[in-house]
């Protein structure tokens, strides 16, 4: 009986010693794999700035290769709707991926005159629950001219599947939840209809783009 | 990528009170959106604030975003830079004696030194050598500490989003700044009267190209300006720090991500 008790405990304590540095290597690869996607997209768009030649087109097409290679697109363009998704046809939300690619696009490639000069520092990581790894960075003006910019990277490292940036909060903003709370707006205004999003996203499209 | 900021500074920087006190005649004159016609539950006042919203973009349009364009044109770098030194040294009374109410000592005390060292420019020069960061806090954040509740969001003509509760903490703000208690010659009395009015134009002038994106390039300039000002504000009254990979958004809010699965 002693023995087997022995036995029991000595099982425990041997699966406890097993598992339990399992989990934790597990959290850390998590957030070993986050930093180094970051650290890729960071060094892919230096690259590319490098060559950068201010044409529209090339930005554009740059841009729409790192939201399909980094970014979980899928994902963000469902969060991005709310819970006014699920009241989508799959016709509706086919054609709102497509325009909700085409805005993000749009004002990346309109901002993109601002990500010269500057210099990316690398940060900590931290685990935030068990689906989002979040990575920081300063974005730092090489001429010293506009203040260094702090950023989180919000990663979405699914169990199985590479991980996949899900969110950018620039100075504690989140780009997403700014733009999901001014979709969810739009739709309300209009009664809960998501055709008038779509609608919404088509006029903007269609309106040239006002620069400073 | 960009960073767009409301003009939610302006509270710290150099408040007025004929706003203030405009923002009071016109809510008071002013019947509640019903629930079914917000875009946001926060929102209580929504078809007039979108009223003083147009107002304040015409404002913008006619006055502001011309001044900060040719402020950011022909000022050099250096004379802007003095003048947020000075925008920044004239809010660390209200930094000072806020951080002691909320428990922040050590904050009250760098924001002290801050104002003590930088009063021989009247802060236009940052003489102080240390590199740690005095952290803003004002009594709309205090009255958060003490758990008033926020009350609903406003926008106020002028100044741009507020919530009840950092409206009143404006007021009490603006009677800390320097100027208003120790400054009785006609210098203070311009530099004073000045704070305002050249607070806005800095801070239009240091988010130009970001502040346009939302007003010209945004689905609904007004929604996104409610955001970012919650956003802002949350991060500050919570003390969430980026460089700490800290997040500016809840948790909760990702949460119903995953409850659908379609």
């Amino acid at each position: 009986m002693m023995f087997r008790r022995h036995v029991i405990a000595v099982g425990m304590a041997s699966l406890g010693t097993v598992l339990l540095p399992a989990g934790l290597v597990s959290a850390d690869e998590r957030q070993d794999a986050a930093s180094a996607l970051i650290d890729r997209m960071i060094a892919d768009l230096k690259d590319f700035l490098a060559t950068d030649t201010g044409d529209v087109e090339a930005r554009a097409a740059e841009i729409d290769r790192v939201l399909g290679t980094y970014f979980d697109m899928e994902t963000i363009t469902r969060f991005s709707a709310g819970q006014y998704w699920r009241v989508a046809d799959t016709a509706q939300r086919t054609e709102y991926s497509g325009l909700f690619r085409d805005v993000l696009c749009g004002t990346i490639v309109r901002n993109f005159d601002q990500l010269d000069g500057l210099d990316y520092t690398a940060g900590a990581s931290s685990a935030k629950g068990d689906k989002f790894v979040m990575v920081s960075g300063t974005f730092t003006d090489t001429k010293g001219v506009r203040p260094p910019v702090k950023v989180n990277w919000r990663v979405l490292t699914p169990e199985g599947s590479p991980p996949r940036v899900f969110d950018i909060e620039i100075e504690n903003l989140s780009l997403l939840v700014t733009q999901k709370q001014e979709n969810i707006a739009v739709i309300r205004k209009n009664r809960g209809q998501f055709t008038a999003l779509i609608d919404a996203m088509r006029a903007r499209l269609d309106t040239p783009v006002h620069t400073n | 990528m960009t960073v767009c900021l409301v003009p939610y500074c302006m509270q710290r920087r150099g408040s007025s009170t004929p706003a203030i006190a405009m923002a009071l005649l016109v809510l008071a004159g002013c019947s509640s959106t019903p629930p079914a016609e917000r875009s946001d539950s926060r929102d209580h006042y929504e078809a007039a604030n979108r009223k003083v919203f147009a107002f304040n973009m015409g404002v913008d349009s006619y006055v502001l975003e011309p001044v900060a364009s040719g402020y950011r044109n022909t000022v050099p770098d250096g004379g802007r830079a003095a003048v947020d030194n000075h925008l920044r040294w004239a809010s660390m009374p209200s930094t000072a004696i806020n951080s002691t109410l909320q428990g922040k000592y050590e904050n009250a005390a760098l924001a002290t030194l801050n104002f003590l060292v930088n009063g021989l420019t009247l802060g236009f020069a940052d003489l102080s050598e240390d590199d740690q960061e005095v952290h803003a806090e004002d009594f709309g954040q205090t009255l958060a500490a003490y758990d008033v509740p926020e009350g609903s969001y406003m926008m106020v003509p002028v100044l741009g989003p507020r919530t009840a509760r950092s409206l009143t903490g404006d007021v009490v703000d603006f009677v800390m700044n320097p100027l208003q208690v120790f400054g009785t010659s006609n210098a203070a009395d311009t530099l004073r009267t000045a704070q305002a009015p050249v607070g806005a134009v800095t801070f239009r002038a240091n988010n130009f190209d970001s502040f346009n994106d939302v007003k010209y390039n945004s689905l609904d300039p007004y929604a996104r300006t409610r955001s970012v000002y919650y956003q802002t504000r949350i991060s500050l009254l919570e003390d969430r720090v980026a460089a700490s990979a800290g997040s500016a958004v809840s948790e909760d809010e990702f949460d119903s991500l995953f409850e659908v699965s379609e």
